[in-house]
């Protein structure tokens, strides 16, 4: 009886004992890879991005297949989550052994700088010698790539971001063409509602939706220098009277022109009113073309003109895929970000992205109509102004939204909004 | 006749000295071994951590593993009573979050108890319909509300529109003078059927003799429950009361699931604004500064509501 209390005590503390040691341990095996990486050995990749559209996915397994097909030892698995989680996920496990062998991820400093910062991108110029990388990508794709001082991952898209239109919207408006200045632009919008349709729709819960208004609407107000500085925290928000402009502007689009309720939805619902026809106009990105075909969309009753602030400028970002400084495999990642970075490659999947290749030596997208709208969008551009998540720190992210949001919904007047940011900035500074 | 002593006995009985009595182990010492085990998990997983959180409320982090903890002090205290634009927002709303939890899912939950004490057609049926609910992961419940309160296809616009009175619907997640209380409303729908059971469970023991007892001196029904029926429950309340309080204060996936925190901060919590300094903006040593808040705010109201409740039982 003696024997079998003390082997029960026994048993227990050492089943205890290694439970607690195995969850201490931090995890032993990576979740990127298995397999010792040395050549001939199997090799498990894995690549970490946000949720894919239907034509997205397919061009994805597409890539995926042809890479294993001509690599049998390398598997390639991916693992999709919706933005802020994708966002969320890449940060816990910066500097981990938890994180992917490749991430997709936005360039700007407030999101890919960031974890830059953080040492999770592995510098990849020795890469970029190797493959001769610097040849493939245009000047405007790489200047994203090098702008941290290294190779911080390669070019996957530049993502222009303008105004989607429904034409049969338009013209039962009475609008004939589109507009070339921001006040054209407000005209249009009044020409909407006195139609009964709802001008332009937002989903408010997802922060960084509206925030595409405001971002328009400070370089609209504000010139391209002041913007710039501004956005970079250079120049004082509490000093520029373009800044009480812009913000009362987005006050008046809240109140007059979006979408009824957008506070309390997202951008995907709000977005299911641009494709059935509820809303006339959409501020979108590239990756819109195919969103719009996968929901059904005839491309032909869409047109897209940039949002005219006056400063000849494209809204936009550079997205790019990273090579993770704790994999293990990195020149298996490389490999994997060559191939499909190549001309035979992206041959086959322009366009499910972007209307543009980042291959130089790829032609634009032909499948989808609204691709073709793109080059003399980019063409007349004269430079990018990106969105703001991507130029402020997260926790200036964060205060930016809100104050954004206090004044759509009237807790803070637009001249105290610019203050109120001050504010915020200096005390964290 | 000679009788025959087995050897064993006669041994025995050459022996003087009376057997040593077996010194009494205490019921604790007894216990430790299983209790080890429990102990060291509850130890890794729920103590370090709280402690690590508290001694991190004193650093400035940004929660990478590649960047150093600096040593703040009080500064992380200090901003969040002085500068921080939305703790203030997150303590009210979770001081409102527990009174209206205590005064209204609990007192649904009893009225719901003691008419399901009865003996009626259906009893069980509705017992599980009004506890389903329970079930449900609570981000489960936050996508079910969210359309419910969509403003445009929602049941509930729809539903006022249906019945013309179309000047009542509203943005009930949008407009932040209304969308705590919104939320809340999901949280009673969630959290009503749980406590329904506990309270039923407490009526179970209510002696029916003394019931009766009451009945027979002419006392009505609600002298019957408030000097019977309620003493006894007394036990359940203290549960139910406790659960509560501590439930309403870590509110977070209703709240992350129907709105993020927003329109503009003004359904966030502590919980939740604990979270999004740390895992959102980075500031690990801000976000476990207000977990430390959020600790003592509980701490402060659980433990001498336990007390008082413990020295009442003695009584």
């Amino acid at each position: 009886m003696r024997y079998t209390r003390s082997a029960a005590v026994a048993i227990s503390a050492t089943a205890a004992l290694a439970l607690v040691t195995g969850c201490g341990s931090g995890g032993t095996s990576d979740a990127g890879s298995s397999g010792s990486g040395s050549s001939g050995e199997k090799v498990d990749l894995t690549l970490w991005l946000p949720t894919q559209e239907d034509s997205q996915k397919a061009g994805l397994e597409t890539l995926v297949s042809d890479f294993e097909a001509a690599n049998p030892d390398i598997t390639v698995k991916y693992e999709e989550r919706s933005v802020d989680d994708h966002k969320t996920a890449l940060r816990q496990v910066a500097g981990t052994d938890a994180g992917p062998d490749i991430y997709w991820y936005w360039e700007g400093p407030g999101l890919g700088g960031e974890l830059v910062n953080a040492g999770m991108s592995l510098d990849l110029t020795k890469y970029y010698d190797q493959y001769g990388w610097s040849d493939r990508f245009s000047d405007a794709a790489l200047a994203g790539i090098t702008q941290y001082g290294q190779h911080d991952g390669i070019p996957w898209t530049l993502q222009g971001e303008a105004i989607y239109y429904n034409k049969t919207l338009f013209a039962k408006a009475g609008i004939t063409g589109t507009p070339t200045s921001y006040d054209e632009l407000v005209a249009d919008a009044d020409k909407l509602v006195a139609a009964g349709i709802t001008p332009i729709q937002f989903g408010g819960t997802v922060n960084w939706h509206v925030m595409r208004l405001l971002d328009s609407l400070i370089e609209t107000e504000c010139g391209s220098t002041v913007a710039d500085a501004l956005n970079t925290t250079q120049q004082g928000w509490d000093s520029e009277p373009c800044v009480t402009d812009a913000f009362t502007a987005l006050k008046t689009w809240g109140e007059k022109y979006i979408n009824q309720g957008f506070m309390g939805i997202s951008n995907d619902d709000s977005s299911q009113l641009f494709y059935t026809g509820q809303a006339a106009m959409a501020l979108e990105g590239t990756w819109f073309d195919a969103n719009l075909t996968d929901n059904g969309v005839n491309p032909d009753d869409i047109g897209i003109f940039a949002f005219p602030t006056g400063t000849g400028r494209l809204y936009g970002f550079g997205e790019a895929y990273y090579v993770n400084a704790t994999s293990k495999h990195p020149d298996e990642a490389a490999k994997f970000l060559d191939f499909i970075t190549s001309t035979a490659e992206q041959q086959k999947v322009v366009g499910a992205w972007a209307a543009m290749s980042p291959n130089v030596d790829v032609a634009p997208a032909t499948g989808n109509p609204l691709h073709e709208l793109w080059p003399p969008i980019f063409k007349a551009a004269t430079g990018l102004y990106i969105n703001n998540d991507q130029n402020l720190s997260l926790d200036q992210t964060t205060e930016y939204w809100r104050i954004q949001n206090s004044v759509l919904t009237g807790d803070i007047a637009p001249a105290d909004a610019g203050a109120e940011f001050q504010k915020f900035i200096d005390a964290n500074s | 006749m000679t009788t025959t002593t087995p050897p064993v006995a006669r041994r025995d009985a050459r022996r003087a000295d009376p057997p040593r009595p077996r010194a009494k182990r205490s019921p604790f010492v007894r216990a430790l071994p299983y209790l080890v085990p429990a102990g060291l998990l509850y130890g890794y997983f729920l103590v370090y951590p709280m402690i690590d959180a508290v001694r991190l409320s004193f650093y400035d982090w940004s929660g990478f593993r590649t960047e150093p903890q600096v040593w703040v002090g009080l500064r992380n205290y200090v901003r969040a009573f002085t500068a921080d634009p939305v703790f203030w927002t997150a303590f009210k709303n979770s001081l409102i979050w527990v009174v209206l939890s205590l005064a209204i899912p609990m007192m649904l939950s009893l009225l719901l108890a003691l008419g399901l004490n009865r003996k009626l057609l259906g009893r069980n049926l509705f017992r599980s319909v009004f506890y389903l609910p329970a079930v449900f992961a609570s981000i489960t419940v936050a996508a079910m509300w969210r359309w419910i309160y969509n403003p445009t296809l929602g049941a509930v616009n729809q539903g006022l529109k249906a019945i013309g009175l179309e000047s009542w619907t509203h943005q009930w997640l949008g407009d932040p003078k209304i969308a705590l209380y919104s939320v809340f409303v999901a949280a009673i729908w969630q959290s009503v059927g749980f406590n329904m059971v506990l309270f039923l469970a407490g009526l179970q023991q209510v002696p029916v003799e003394l019931v009766e007892a009451a009945r027979i001196d002419g006392a009505h029904g609600l002298q019957i429950f408030r000097n019977v029926t309620l003493p006894a429950l007394r036990p359940t309340f203290v549960v139910v009361v406790i659960l509560t309080i501590i439930n309403s204060l870590k509110v977070f996936d209703l709240v992350v699931g129907m709105t993020g925190g927003g329109p503009a901060q003004s359904t966030q919590v502590l919980a939740l604004w604990s979270w999004t300094q740390s895992f959102q903006n980075h500031t690990f040593g801000q976000g476990s500064a207000v977990a430390t808040v959020l600790l003592i705010i509980s701490l402060a109201l659980v433990v001498p509501y336990l007390a008082w409740a413990l020295r009442g039982e003695d009584h």
